[in-house]
């Protein structure tokens, strides 16, 4: 089994090893494509640092840090769910309706933990609906999970009636502002979730099986792998990961509306195709997703701090993304794959 | 799954490709909503059937209608584009200053029409010619386009617009609205294109394997960029019809489009992944749309119920479609 | 000959009816507002159906379902006018572009008031709104005082573009023109959004260590500043404006300083009654301004009661 579950893992590159290409080339592709984000990475950290005297602190590191671990945290779902060549467009609605019904519960019993159980199930839940709609139904995963957004802001919106749920206990909103050893504690959740997504992707059956669906469903199928359980399962690991994003949110605004997070879901699908992940699946990983994350936060954070016009943000965005994604197509290419 | 044999039609291989694609009945569950959307309105909704109602309806969705055209052909290549809400909104921007400060319908046309352009081509060189997956390519010049129509109204509306612009809309030619005619017109077009020309030919073969893309000669890849910069040309058509409506250039007035587009060629019956193409099925998911939320309204349903129920015409249609596809 | 005993009971009432204001029931008023999500408008709504209550009249909501869509509001205007509703209530999404919208309402002869934000034109039988730039002007007093004319002040305005930020801010500037001790240390757009606000709030702390107040074009994006301020363990004096359960429980808690009132549910209270008022041959008041109050730790009792259950004032107490 493992055997054929090799063919499907990203190629190693051994045969430009055997043709004598230099050590650069001898590196697996998803190796090279972690490297080279990493060395953006740090370019983008050297240019900010000479071009703004904010941006060295340790507040503002902290500050980009914490805005970089709610993005990884909706994107890191999603990285699984584009390995298989799928996408999930509401992920944004998942995490308005997750933390609007969390803070409904919150407030009508006072509990935490049955605040951040029902944020979670709801995430949970609406993950395996857009899994049973594409899997069992068979609707392409674009439309399945747009119709889902609309779907759930329209319950977000009916039960939240145009009003705020404010003013959280102290102990929930740590969750999102507080810190533990001077670091702000999502960065920790960012730092245990990247741990445990890579480890699953890479190294457990599960995770294998996944690149094997990205890469081709049907042999996958014929290989034994449960297809359509594994779709679930990204789905459905999708939703889990927003309904904790938008735990996070909530402790972070310390309220609910009944349209937060909408903003998030393309910042989330730009994050992981920075990241390195293809749309067409099979390439990519969550330490890449990471990496991508913390490139946008940074570019973001970068414009604000040196009072560039917002309008451009868009613009920067929108480049990137198509350069990351270009510039990946060049040095792949060039592997003969 | 995927099919893997190209389809190369000739003459007749044509018309017994269109011939299949009818039959197999998958643009059917568009038109089930539709009727039965009309049906039910028609017994709940106060006026719905009324003449001026319906023309309403119909005056309501040529905007999309001029974007979701374009956007079956796209998709049947199997790609997408996203770009073309943002397109719009710059198109309506740009239109808009310049017939502030022109008073001329043709001049603010063309330039609408070459932001369209500009936009178009660069969608389809980045598609192919450099290989970037259209998703992609069409997400950052969404971001582009947005943040320039931004930047160029620093958030402010551009009012003024003269009489003749807004004429585009509101006139009408022996008796049938502006914007129908048009919207008839280029409905017509896009038929023709598409079904009988050798372009339209391959557009189909485009679609159905993506393989056949880097296996394709030159001239279809050049085919490939015409489908964006067509997809971008129809932006800057819409944008006249939307700056005329609402009399006004707003950098946020039509963002978000794109969804609506794709959601209707999808309900329509379109195919995400084996390059089926149905433009009559486009054209029933459109109205399908503009009918639920007309309906709606008119019988004063909540806006949340709304959203919800939006969200449940495209899934339901795309079910019937599923559930035909296993009986067939 | 039944028939004509028909016809001329229906004449003489018809006859009274003119004299008489004899549909004084069941009008059927459209209310337009800007969208689901701000509580603002939600404050606007309970007021029109609170009054609409009182005044046995009934309302129907029209929020565009892409929040603040100026081609859908469009739509569902002239979704609305094929209904023929007896009047209108309308908020245009914006000022400037949705004037076709509100030529389209004057051509089908329905009676409209206006709410909240002023069109730039067409023919209302009344507005009923606060006055923007007073408002801005007033709680932006209320900081520079607080901090005795001295200090650094950093601004989070609106929605660029729109007319209660422009107002806003235009009330905010001059307040500062009146203070030379005050150093505006940036403006920068918050969108209205909490969470936009908090992130502008958490750069500007970035930039500038010292800051003294912040005034926040509304009590949203307040919210988001105070939540920055607290997670960086830094003190400022935050004034917004709306008046919301949210910053009358941070005024009372210390968490903010003031907020300007803008009564959403006031707004919709009277700009109901105006129509319901115009349809009966009532007088009507053709511009109705609130007057700009704000609410700080001294005075925010009165604002206590949470929206859903207060009720409309008669005409004549408000209109006093």
């Amino acid at each position: 089994m493992s055997a054929i579950m090799n063919q499907f893992r990203p190629q190693t590159g051994a045969a430009a090893a055997a043709s004598g290409a230099g050590a650069w080339q001898a590196l697996p592709d998803p190796v090279r494509s972690v490297v080279l984000r990493l060395l953006a990475l740090a370019l983008l950290c050297l240019v900010l640092s000479v071009a703004s005297d904010a941006f060295l602190t340790s507040a503002n590191i902290l500050n980009v840090l914490r805005q970089a671990a709610l993005l990884f945290l909706l994107a890191s779902g999603l990285t699984l769910v584009i390995l298989t060549a799928g996408l999930d467009l509401s992920v944004g609605a998942n995490v308005a309706m997750s933390a609007c019904l969390a803070a409904t519960v919150m407030k009508a019993t006072g509990s935490i933990t049955l605040a951040v159980f029902v944020g979670l199930a709801c995430g949970l839940a609406i993950g395996v609906a857009n899994g049973i709609l594409i899997t069992l139904i068979r609707i392409p995963p674009f439309i399945a999970t747009y119709g889902m957004l609309w779907i759930l802001h329209g319950i977000t919106y009916w039960f939240m009636r145009g009003e705020t749920i404010h003013g959280f206990p102290a102990a929930f909103r740590a969750l999102g502002s507080g810190h533990w050893l001077g670091v702000p504690i999502p960065v920790y959740l960012m730092v245990v979730f990247l741990v445990v997504g890579a480890v699953f992707a890479q190294r457990t059956r599960w995770g294998q099986e996944i690149y094997a669906v990205g890469a081709n469903p049907e042999a996958a199928r014929l290989s034994g792998v449960p297809v359509k359980s594994r779709l679930v399962l990204v789905y459905a690991v999708s939703g889990a990961m927003a309904g904790l994003a938008s735990l996070i949110f909530l402790a972070r605004l310390n309220s609910a509306e009944g349209d937060i997070g909408e903003a998030m879901t393309l910042p989330a699908i730009a994050a992981v195709l920075i990241g390195g992940t293809s749309l067409f699946g099979v390439v990519g990983s969550v330490f890449g997703t990471l990496v991508g994350a913390l490139i946008l936060t940074l570019v973001l954070n970068g414009m604000n701090l040196l009072a560039i016009n917002a309008n451009w943000q868009p613009v920067v965005t929108g480049v990137i993304v198509v350069m990351a994604v270009y510039l990946d197509n060049l040095t792949r290419k060039g592997d003969g794959r | 799954m995927r099919d893997l044999t190209l389809d190369t039609p000739s003459g007749d291989g044509m018309r017994d490709l269109m011939h299949r694609l009818r039959r197999s009945g998958s643009a059917s569950g568009a038109l089930v909503m539709l009727a039965g959307l009309c049906v039910l309105f028609g017994l709940l909704a106060p006026n719905f059937l009324a003449t001026s109602n319906l023309v309403n309806v119909a005056l309501q969705s040529t905007i999309l209608l001029l974007i979701a055209l374009p956007m079956t052909l796209i998709i049947m290549t199997e790609g997408l584009d996203l770009s073309v809400g943002a397109v719009l909104t710059l198109a309506n921007v740009v239109l808009a200053t310049i017939a502030v400060k022109t008073g001329g319908v043709g001049l603010s046309l063309l330039s609408a029409l070459a932001i369209g352009a500009v936009f178009g081509l660069l969608n389809g060189t980045l598609v192919a010619r450099l290989g970037i997956p259209p998703f992609v390519a069409t997400l950052g010049t969404l971001g582009v386009a947005q943040g320039m129509a931004l930047v160029v109204t620093d958030g402010q509306s551009v009012v003024g617009i003269p009489e003749s612009v807004q004429m585009l809309y509101s006139g009408a030619l022996l008796g049938v609205p502006l914007p129908i005619c048009i919207a008839v017109i280029a409905y017509l077009a896009f038929h023709v294109v598409l079904y009988h020309t050798r372009f339209g030919a391959c557009v189909f073969a485009l679609g159905g394997n993506r393989e056949a893309l880097s296996l394709a000669g030159v001239r279809m890849r050049w085919y490939l960029v015409a489908v964006y910069l067509i997809s971008g040309l129809m932006a800057g058509l819409a944008a006249l019809l939307l700056t005329a409506r609402i009399s006004a250039g707003h950098p946020t007035a039509a963002l978000g489009i794109e969804f609506d587009a794709i959601a209707a060629v999808a309900v329509g019956g379109t195919s995400f992944e084996r390059g089926k193409g149905w433009l009559l099925g486009t054209l029933i998911g459109v109205l399908a749309v503009g009918v639920l939320r007309n309906g709606l309204n008119l019988m004063g349903v909540s806006s949340a119920v709304q959203v919800a129920a939006i969200g449940f015409l495209v899934i339901l249609a795309l079910t019937i479609d599923a559930l035909r596809e296993r009986n067939v | 000959m039944k028939m004509k005993t028909m016809a001329r009971v229906a004449l003489a009432a018809a006859a009274t009816c003119a004299a008489l204001p004899c549909f004084a029931n069941g009008e059927r008023i459209a209310v337009f507002t800007k969208n689901q999500t701000n509580p603002f408008f939600q404050a606007v709504r309970l007021g029109a159906e609170s009054a609409a209550k009182q005044m046995n009249a009934r309302v129907t909501h029209y929020v565009p379902t892409k929040p603040d869509s100026i081609p859908e509001q469009m739509s569902q205007v002239e979704d609305v006018i094929i209904k023929k509703p007896d009047a209108i209530v309308f908020t245009p999404v914006d000022y400037k572009a949705m004037v076709p919208a509100v030529a389209k309402i004057n051509g089908a002869k329905i009676p409209v008031v206006n709410v909240t934000d002023r069109s730039e034109s067409g023919n209302f039988v009344a507005f009923v709104g606060a006055s923007d730039y007073r408002l801005g002007l007033e709680t932006a007093r209320h900081l520079i005082k607080s901090l005795g004319g001295q200090g650094n002040l950093v601004a989070i305005e609106g929605v660029k573009g729109s007319l209660t930020s422009i107002d806003r801010m235009r009330g905010f500037n001059d307040a500062v023109k009146e203070a030379p001790g005050v150093k505006v240390l940036a403006s920068q757009p918050g969108n209205y959004q909490r969470l936009q606000a908090l992130q502008v709030m958490e750069n500007l702390m970035q930039s500038h260590p010292k800051i003294d107040g912040v005034f926040a074009a509304n009590d949203a994006m307040a919210g988001g500043v105070v939540e920055a301020l607290d997670a960086a363990n830094r003190k400022a004096n935050v004034v917004g404006i709306n008046g919301t359960k949210e910053a009358i429980d941070a005024i009372k808690a210390g968490k903010m300083l003031a907020t300007g009132d803008y009564n959403g549910f006031m707004q919709g209270c009277l700009s109901t009654m105006s129509a319901v008022r115009s349809l009966r041959k009532q007088p009507v008041q053709k511009d109705i301004v609130f007057p700009a109050t704000v609410i700080d730790k001294s005075n925010y009792q009165r604002w206590e009661t949470p929206v859903e259950s207060r009720t409309c004032p008669t005409w004549e107490e408000a209109v006093k």
